[in-house]
């Protein structure tokens, strides 16, 4: 527990912030219009002073009452993340194949303990399933190895 | 064509060969990845929605309905033996269902929930039979500026109505709307928000957001978290599964008030099944004779959140497809689908495509009883399933998305904004903002603008339109008693939900 309630304060932080962000860009590049006729920048805009002025009523209390720092959970979210940046990397210069081990392999790190011998075999088993499944099955149109040119 | 002839009709378009497959399909997959810990329904909609692209609109749109009561029919089995809700709205059925698995009747209880969803379900399914054709023909009426209104007081009631603080929830609705923004602008072509990226001139994807926000994030937020506990060892057969003379004499009412209360309010805008099993619940608890044996295993406890769960699930159909206003999230994920499919839902839809209507209708009592024929058969592999570790589960979702996301265009461009949106899902979890909302308010953006321009383009850029109108006057103040109910909650320092769920859940409501 702390003073504040931080969940909160940095939440309502980041929307003031992004809502600002949203205010200004609408009106500096978009036309506002007029009530009778409203420009493309007119709805934006409000949203941003709405989405400030929530950020504000979610911080402010929040200052003034205990709460819980949050902490994020580094290394799945990396690893995750991770894990389908590798798909997004792989699948287009070399297959399906390579693809599915980027992400049975990478996104198995997000765990403490390491089973290295299962992850290969769910690796196998799922990369089989995946191009029977979707290559095959639904025809999408991506082979399960790409060598060489691409 | 009267209504009968109607569904008539509707049952040849739902019977047809295809149809009928991937309503089959659709009710099967939604049970098979509904069931597996962890992964809720909208998750589980969100990862299926790729392959719903490559039919006709009919189809995707009776597939995904089957896969939307599939995975919520899936997520009570998880809550009855093992205790962990995938979805809120099956939380209600830990309640005393998890009890009565470990008394040794989970077989019952997995029984009563197939019938009672099938009960309420039906009667829901009689009841927007009854009332979508009417709430059309009324909203044919409406003007922009009450389409506006109804729109506001759509995202305001999903934003009170949700769990955690209701500012939190509006701000999300309200981050909703700003995603919504981004791409061109309909009226006068502008492109918003794009920073010169073509792929974003036509806005952000649907399928992105929602598999981001709710695959992703709830992979990376359950990653550690999510153990397999023990899950029952005892055999569930045939014979373990039939209820007593005595269950049945003690379910049959509460699955009828269930119902009653699930088809309230799975039709109010924002309400959903989540709430709707919490209030009958509550309802059960009062009626009861011996409200003491709730939470300990009473079958009615199953019976009627469980009936009321899944009226909801149909009436929750009535606004979405009659006035294009979604109800709750899962409802907007469907309307967005319609949408990609080039279909608008509001009240023409009944009459341009009465095939899709009618035959959705049809469908859905179609698939209820391949959910009952499926379901009771197959409760040991649904069992066997939860025995599936969640480290070997998580990789394979994984893959699933990022192959479901790259099929739509063949492109990893999608890949790596659905990652972009997981990493934002995680924040949002973190920060304890419940992102459910941010998906109404992204499908309603584009169309809440477009009312609001045309209403201050016809009233000359008089605001007094939405007053003096009777039909937008009545939606702004129901709105506006909603936001002081909001504020007075908060200043009480409780939410609704949570006001709702503590007199379910816990001690008799206060002064009983």
């Amino acid at each position: 527990m702390y003073r504040r309630d931080w969940t909160d304060i940095i939440g309502g932080l980041l929307l003031l912030v992004f809502g600002v962000w949203f205010l200004w860009h609408a009106q500096t590049y978009y036309n506002l219009g007029e009530m009778r006729r409203m420009g493309p920048g007119a709805f934006p805009a409000g949203l941003g002073v709405l989405m400030a002025i929530f950020g504000l009523l979610i911080m402010i209390p929040a200052w003034f009452r205990p709460g819980d720092l949050p902490v994020p959970a580094i290394r799945p979210l990396i690893c995750i993340i991770g894990g389908g940046l590798g798909f997004a990397l792989v699948v287009e210069p070399y297959g399906l194949v390579p693809a599915t081990f980027a992400v049975v392999c990478i996104s198995a790190l997000a765990e403490r303990e390491l089973r290295p011998v299962r992850t290969f075999i769910l690796a196998v088993a799922l990369a089989i399933m995946a191009v029977t499944v979707f290559s095959k099955g639904l025809g999408i149109p991506v082979p399960a190895f790409r060598w060489g040119s691409y | 064509m009267d209504t009968l002839g109607m569904l008539g009709m509707g049952f040849l378009v739902a019977l047809s060969p295809e149809n009928l497959f991937y309503c089959f399909l659709g009710v099967f997959l939604g049970t098979f990845i509904g069931v597996l810990p962890g992964i809720g329904s909208l998750a589980t909609i969100s990862m299926l929605l790729p392959l719903t692209f490559h039919v006709p609109a009919t189809t995707a749109i009776i597939m995904l309905a089957g896969i939307y009561y599939g995975a919520s029919y899936g997520g009570s089995t998880a809550s009855i033996l093992l205790n962990l809700p995938g979805t809120p709205s099956a939380a209600v059925a830990c309640l005393d269902g998890y009890p009565m698995a470990k008394q040794g009747r989970a077989g019952v209880a997995l029984f009563m929930t197939t019938i009672a969803s099938f009960v309420g379900a039906s009667l829901g399914i009689v009841i927007l039979t009854l009332f979508a054709p009417g709430l059309a023909e009324v909203a044919l009426s409406f003007g922009p500026a009450d389409y506006f209104a109804m729109m506001l007081l759509g995202l305001v009631a999903a934003a009170t109505l949700t769990q955690g603080s209701p500012a939190k929830g509006i701000a999300m609705v309200l981050f909703g709307l700003c995603l919504g923004m981004v791409g061109t602008d309909v009226q006068t072509g502008q492109q918003r928000f794009t920073f010169d990226i073509p792929y974003l001139s036509d806005g952000v994807s649907l399928v992105a957001i929602a598999m981001g926000i709710f695959g992703v994030a709830e992979v990376i937020g359950s990653i550690g978290r999510v153990t397999n506990r023990e899950v029952t060892s005892q055999k569930i057969t045939m014979r373990s599964m039939m209820p007593t003379k005595a269950d049945w004499k003690a379910s049959w009412k509460p699955m009828l008030r269930g119902t009653g209360v699930g088809s309230f309010f799975g039709a109010l805008p924002g309400a959903g099944g989540t709430i709707a099993s919490f209030m009958s619940y509550a309802v059960e608890k009062k009626v009861a004779k011996d409200p003491s044996r709730f939470g300990k295993g009473a079958i009615e406890g199953i019976a009627a959140p469980e009936s009321a769960n899944n009226a909801a699930a149909q009436t929750a159909f009535i606004p979405t497809l009659t006035l294009g206003i979604p109800g709750d999230s899962v409802m907007a994920l469907m309307l967005g689908a319609l949408i990609i499919q080039g279909i608008q839902p509001g009240p023409r839809l009944m009459t341009e495509y009465p095939e899709l209507f009618w035959g959705l209708i049809a469908s859905f009592w179609l698939g209820n009883i391949m959910l009952l024929v499926l379901n009771i058969p197959l409760i040991g592999l649904w069992v066997a399933m939860l025995r599936i570790p969640y480290s070997i589960l998580y990789p394979a979702i994984l893959l699933f998305i990022c192959i479901g996301v790259f099929s739509i265009n063949n492109s990893h461009f999608d890949v790596l904004v659905v990652m972009f949106f997981g990493v934002l899902g995680y924040i949002m979890i973190k920060l304890k903002f419940e992102p459910a909302p941010l998906l109404l308010g992204f499908i309603l953006g584009p169309l809440m603008e477009e009312h609001l321009r045309r209403a201050m383009l016809l009233s000359r850029g008089d605001l007094a339109v939405f007053w003096e109108r009777p039909i937008s006057a009545g939606f702004l103040s129901v709105t506006a008693v909603l936001l002081l109910f909001a504020i007075y909650a908060t200043i009480r320092g409780r939410n609704v939900a949570a006001a709702l769920r503590r007199s379910a859940a816990n001690n008799p409501p206060a002064g009983a």
